[in-house]
């Protein structure tokens, strides 16, 4: 064989693995095209806050000031958004880890007594990679919100697997980004669905105010202030809002809990209930009415 | 895990809105921290550090423009610096004193002290203290570990230690906490509750992220942000009746194009009515006689468990 025809052959090798994983990813994912909700609404609002406080700065081995710019966020931001969502009539989505359960048990009480869903939110925030472990993780962290709140946890944002998760009854993850629609991910062939309720990092305090966010140099840092963030954040909203669909604000209360941004998130929420037909659900109720109204094949 | 150690600092809830007051039933505490640190390394000012023309400006032009913003509108404001600034510039630090200004310290030469060992940041401390209280005549009541730009975390380098050895060198408060918006307890023992009070720092009001940031040519100037910042924290915290600081650097806000910014924000503060500026000092003194740790700090009992394959 001369080496032209060892090239071609090895560029259809190529062209057809390419070929293979791109269906093979494709075939994994089906997105909610239209997504009609229950009467009269146009767009579902989902706040959704991450309360990791100090746990993830822990598990990265930052250095003290680190953990005590988290430590705010069991302290003080958590009782702030509870207190915002609540002064608004606001049910919101709280992603607790386990662990913080141990370390703030007031206020995850204090959130499911105001009816806030406690979701579940990894252990320690990080998923072993020995499956057992895994699995032993996920049910200390159920245990931990459940011994708090009296309610099992249904849903979850983790890089748990999605095997593991329907196997221990989760009903929704809210990770990964493959469309601004609720969508199914499941085996290629469409087996073991779970639904997934998209969170972008754009819509995610973080991304604007916390320095050295997912160890990002300094030169990348980008100090905003809170009325740049909100003409941003509305606009977003007004599209979605325009055409009708699910807006997932991504929260931490290490962030959003500050004076000034829970004054920013305020002036928000009060822009947005102005407008007819503007649903604020858990993501536990996205997820029941998504898969009652469009199941999985 | 004892305690909480190596996750939490202090109790599990700050002081709710409604309870906290301030002298004389003003609204909200107002502090200005002034750094007077010229730019430098983790290992602290060098000889060359102090041979650069924005170490010039901070400690000279800009100072003096900064002074006489705060002396025109008779605020106080607590200046942290480093044993070896106050040794060189006495005369300066003094008259800073006699204009109404809290010294406070800012390590030996603003070195990053999380690697040292207990002995050395002892000695280092213990030095501090005694050239600050020779140049002054006073010891200093507060302690700062403030973040440099070049920093990779911007809230500032402590060790394990640092806040056992302020307890022990006689220090009344810790300037640069961030684990609350209010003076708290940053407790280093659960079973004595031995603690020293510490005051709030946030990266977002202090001008040098702000300021052609994290260095020159970066083009990052965004002295609007800063004021918006300023300004919306100060407005969302007068509202609540809570605390105010800002952290100001003189080699940075100090140049003309930038002051107007800061005396903006500073007219705009002057005008809300029950504003107390304090210095650190002067807060620490209040919220320690006011809201002692014996009968404010409630530290529950941890319900935390080891587990094999967990975090301890």
């Amino acid at each position: 064989m001369d080496t032209s025809t060892e090239l071609a052959n090895a560029l259809d090798r190529d062209i057809a693995a390419l070929k293979a994983k791109a269906a093979d990813y494709d075939a994994r994912h089906r997105v909610i095209e239209s997504c009609a909700w229950p009467n009269g609404v146009r767009v579902a609002v989902n706040f959704t806050a991450d309360f990791d406080a100090m746990l993830l700065r822990r598990v990265l081995n930052e250095p003290p000031m680190q953990l005590a710019k988290g430590e705010f966020g069991g302290r003080v931001g958590i009782w702030r958004l509870i207190e915002l969502f609540d002064s608004h009539g606001i049910k919101a989505t709280i992603f607790t880890p386990g662990r913080i359960c141990e370390l703030y048990p007031q206020a995850v009480k204090a959130a499911a007594r105001s009816g806030h869903e406690i979701a579940d939110h990894m252990w320690e925030h990080q998923v072993p990679k020995d499956p057992v472990l895994e699995r032993d993780h996920l049910r200390k962290a159920r245990a931990a919100i459940e011994e708090l709140t009296g309610r099992r946890p249904v849903g979850t944002r983790s890089w748990h697997s999605r095997e593991l998760l329907l196997e221990e009854g989760y009903i929704y993850n809210s990770h990964d980004t493959p469309d601004y629609r609720p969508h199914y991910i499941s085996e290629p062939d469409g087996s073991k669905p779970l639904l997934n309720l998209p969170f972008h990092y754009a819509i995610d305090d973080a991304m604007f105010f916390s320095f050295t966010w997912l160890n990002t140099e300094n030169e990348a840092q980008r100090m905003m202030d809170p009325d740049h963030v909100l003409e941003i954040w509305w606009s977003a909203f007004q599209r979605h809002y325009k055409q009708g669909g699910y807006f997932n604000i991504c929260m931490h209360p290490f962030v959003s809990g500050r004076a000034l941004r829970i004054a920013m998130l305020d002036r928000l929420i009060s822009r947005m209930k102005r407008l007819p037909g503007v649903w604020f659900p858990t993501c536990e109720q996205v997820a029941r009415h998504c898969l009652s109204a469009y199941p999985p094949r | 895990m004892p305690w909480k150690d190596r996750y939490t600092i202090s109790d599990e809830k700050t002081l709710p809105d409604t309870e906290v007051t301030w002298p004389g039933e003003q609204r909200c505490c107002f502090r200005i921290v002034v750094d007077l640190a010229p730019a430098c390394g983790p290992e602290g000012i060098k000889p060359q550090d102090l041979a650069t023309p924005d170490a010039y400006f901070g400690l000279h032009g800009g100072l003096a423009a900064l002074r006489d913003v705060l002396s025109r509108r008779r605020l106080k404001a607590t200046f942290a610096v480093p044993a070896v600034i106050a040794d060189i510039h006495a005369d300066t630090v003094r008259a800073l004193r006699d204009e109404g200004h809290e010294i406070a310290a800012h390590g030996f030469k603003r070195e990053d002290v999380s690697a040292l060992s207990r002995n050395e940041e002892r000695a280092r401390l213990q030095c501090t203290t005694e050239i600050l209280t020779r140049v002054t005549g006073m010891r200093p009541a507060g302690w700062f570990s403030l973040p440099r730009s070049s920093d990779k975390f911007a809230g500032g380098a402590v060790s394990g230690d640092t806040v056992d050895l302020l307890i022990e060198g006689g220090y009344d408060y810790f300037g640069n906490g961030l684990a609350d918006d209010l003076p708290h307890y940053w407790v280093t023992d659960f079973a004595s509750r031995r603690c020293l009070l510490t005051l709030p720092y946030y990266y977002h009001f202090d001008d040098q992220f702000f300021l052609l940031f994290p260095k020159k040519g970066t083009g990052l100037e965004n002295p609007e942000t800063l004021f918006r910042n300023w300004k919306a924290e100060l407005d969302a915290q007068y509202r609540r009746g809570r605390q105010f600081a800002m952290v100001l650097h003189p080699h940075a806000i100090g140049w003309p194009s930038r002051l107007h910014v800061l005396e903006r924000f500073l007219d705009y503060a002057l005008a809300l009515p029950g504003l107390w500026n304090a210095t650190s000092g002067e807060c620490a003194h209040y919220w320690s006689s006011t809201f002692p740790a014996a009968t404010r700090l409630k530290l529950e009992p941890s319900i935390w468990r080891d587990y094999p394959g967990s975090l301890s």
